[in-house]
């Protein structure tokens, strides 16, 4: 059972590696948050994988839903945000953004 | 086993093409197919609320969230990535499947173990009585999101008027 823990563990963090790769190497806006989200499913998925080995599936379920509304928050405002910035700038390169002048 | 083995393979495959592809709509569409393939292994661990929200709210809600910020900012495709970076990633990769995997095989039986065993109660039980203070933290931050992303059109509203 705990050999299946850590196979879950081990593409969770494969996730995780992606999104931080893209997130850190790449320029458009979208693909950052696109970033973001691969890492969060990660994170689900290490959640839900721990709980369901562990016999804890209910608490990681709930763990899990409560994350995935913070998700769609957070999605929700950051597009908000990048709208904003399209709006402003006529670009979704993350680079001008250190152009900004208070 | 093997098909979640094979499920899992499909999640970082679409996961990858999310971030690979330069067309933003299929790298949306990568990350909803991806999201299904979560909810399906979601469901094969019994978690079925967990995949109902993964498969409804993720791939549902936030693929069309995605697709219309895509729509609305047309020159988004034209951001230009610099070129290493696709080609850098499959070496990465590899090196970090072997890290992880060494990690993992290492970290094998090391770890201390979680307690576990079997719950008590149902579903609703747990996510209402358990975690109550977590529904009440949900729904600060589903307010909190409300208002931030009325705060930010109706400040573009303010500069229309000017």
């Amino acid at each position: 059972m705990s050999n299946l823990w850590f196979l879950y563990l081990f593409f969770a963090a494969l996730l995780v590696f992606i999104g931080l790769y893209c997130l850190l190497t790449m320029r458009n806006l979208i693909k950052l948050f696109i970033a973001v989200e691969v890492i969060s499913k990660g994170v689900s998925l290490a959640i839900v994988a721990t709980g369901a080995v562990k016999n804890n599936i209910l608490l990681a379920q709930s763990l899990a839903i409560t994350y995935i509304v913070v998700e769609v928050a957070l999605v929700a405002t950051a597009l908000a945000l990048i709208i904003n910035i399209y709006k402003k700038n006529k670009s979704l390169d993350v680079r001008l953004l250190s152009k900004l002048k208070g | 086993m093997a098909i979640q083995i094979i499920l899992l393979c499909g999640l970082v495959i679409f996961s990858a093409l999310a971030i690979l592809l330069k067309d933003l709509i299929k790298a949306a569409l990568s990350l909803a197919v991806a999201s299904l393939l979560l909810g399906i292994i979601f469901f094969r661990l019994a978690a079925p609320y967990a995949a109902v929200f993964e498969i409804s709210v993720v791939a549902g809600l936030i693929t069309v969230l995605f697709i219309l910020t895509i729509a609305l900012t047309k020159k988004g495709d034209e951001v230009t990535e610099a070129r290493l970076v696709k080609l850098a990633f499959p070496v990465f990769l590899i090196l970090f499947l072997i890290i992880d995997g060494l990690v993992m095989k290492s970290l094998l039986q090391k770890i201390p173990a979680l307690p576990s065993g079997p719950e008590a109660g149902t579903f609703g039980e747990v996510l209402w009585k358990q975690r109550t203070f977590d529904l009440v933290a949900q729904v600060g931050v589903i307010l909190a999101g409300v208002l931030a992303v009325l705060a930010l059109f109706r400040k573009k509203e303010e500069d229309k008027d000017e």
